[in-house]
C-alpha cells in the first residue's frame, strides 16, 4: 500500500462508508439530512452513528435552534484521517496490477 | 484482514462518490439573492437614465456593490442553502466565489456595451433597457452558474 493508505474495516461496510463520505464533504450535517439523502431508517442511521462515535470517528452535537432540538453529526479529525487513508487504500487496490 | 477485491473496491469508491455528491448538491445561493441583484441592477439603470445628480448615482452604485459583496460572501461562505448541512470550504472552493464575482464583472461590461450600442442606435432610455437585459441575465444565468460550480465541485471530489 502507498504512503498514507490504510484499509479500515470499521469504515468499510457500505452504509457506514456512505455516511462517512457524506460527512467528509461537510463541516456538519443534520441527522435528518443524512437519513433522507442516504435513504436510511432512523434506527439504521442511529446504529451507524453510534458505532462511529464509539470509535471516535464522529462527534454528535445536539444544538437547540428555533426551539427545535436537532442532532448534528460531524467527522472528527481522527475520522477524517482514517477516511482519507481508507479511500487511498481502495484506490491502491484498483491501481494494483491484477493477477 | 480480508481486503476487498478490485470489483468490491470500485463499488466502495462509488459509494464514497455518491455520499459526497449528496453534499455537493447543496452548494448554491438562495433564489432571493438573484432576484435581489436583478432588482438592484434595474434601479441603477433607472437612476442613470433620469436626471439624477452624478453623485447620487455614484453613491447608489457603490452601495449596491458593497451590499452585494457582503451578502454574496456571507451567503456563499455560509454554504448553507437549506440549513441542514454546511459544505466544507475546500469542497465549495474559493473558485466558486471567484466565478460569482467574475460573472458580475461580465454583467457590468455587458450592461455598458448594450447601453452604448442602444444609445448609438438612437434608442430611448438606453440605460434602462441595458439594465433590464442584464437583470434577465442575472435571473437566468445565476442559477445556471451555480450548477456549473456544483459540477466543478463534484468533478474535483471524484478526481481526489
Amino acid at each position: 500500500m502507498s504512503d498514507g493508505a490504510r484499509f479500515d474495516e470499521l469504515i468499510h461496510p457500505a452504509t457506514r462508508l456512505s455516511v462517512v463520505a457524506l460527512l467528509a464533504a461537510a463541516d456538519w450535517a443534520d441527522f435528518a439530512f443524512i437519513r433522507d439523502r442516504l435513504g436510511l431508517s432512523d434506527s439504521a442511521l442511529s446504529k451507524q452513528l453510534a458505532t462511529l462515535e464509539e470509535a471516535g470517528y464522529v462527534a454528535i452535537e445536539r444544538p437547540v435552534s428555533e426551539r427545535r432540538r436537532r442532532v448534528r453529526a460531524r467527522l472528527t479529525p481522527l475520522g477524517r484521517e482514517r477516511f482519507t487513508a481508507h479511500v487511498a487504500a481502495l484506490q491502491d487496490i484498483i491501481a494494483a496490477p491484477s493477477g | 484482514m480480508n481486503y476487498p477485491t478490485e470489483a468490491e473496491a470500485r463499488l466502495a469508491l462509488e459509494s464514497v462518490r455518491q455520499g459526497r455528491q449528496q453534499v455537493v448538491d447543496e452548494i448554491g445561493m438562495p433564489w432571493w439573492y438573484w432576484w435581489g441583484l436583478a432588482a438592484a441592477w434595474i434601479v441603477l439603470g433607472l437612476l442613470a437614465n433620469f436626471d439624477v445628480p452624478w453623485w447620487v448615482v455614484t453613491i447608489a452604485t457603490v452601495a449596491v456593490g458593497a451590499v452585494h459583496a457582503t451578502v454574496s460572501r456571507r451567503v456563499f461562505a455560509g454554504r448553507q442553502r437549506t440549513g441542514d448541512v454546511r459544505v466544507r470550504g475546500d469542497v465549495a472552493a474559493e473558485r466558486g466565489m471567484l466565478l460569482v464575482i467574475g460573472f458580475l464583472l461580465v454583467l457590468v461590461g455587458v450592461t455598458i456595451a448594450v447601453a452604448l450600442g442602444l444609445s448609438a442606435d438612437g434608442a430611448g432610455h438606453p440605460s434602462i433597457w441595458a439594465s433590464c437585459f442584464a437583470a434577465v441575465l442575472v435571473v437566468l444565468g445565476g442559477p445556471r452558474m451555480m450548477l456549473a460550480i456544483r459540477n466543478d465541485a463534484a468533478r474535483r471530489v471524484i478526481e481526489e
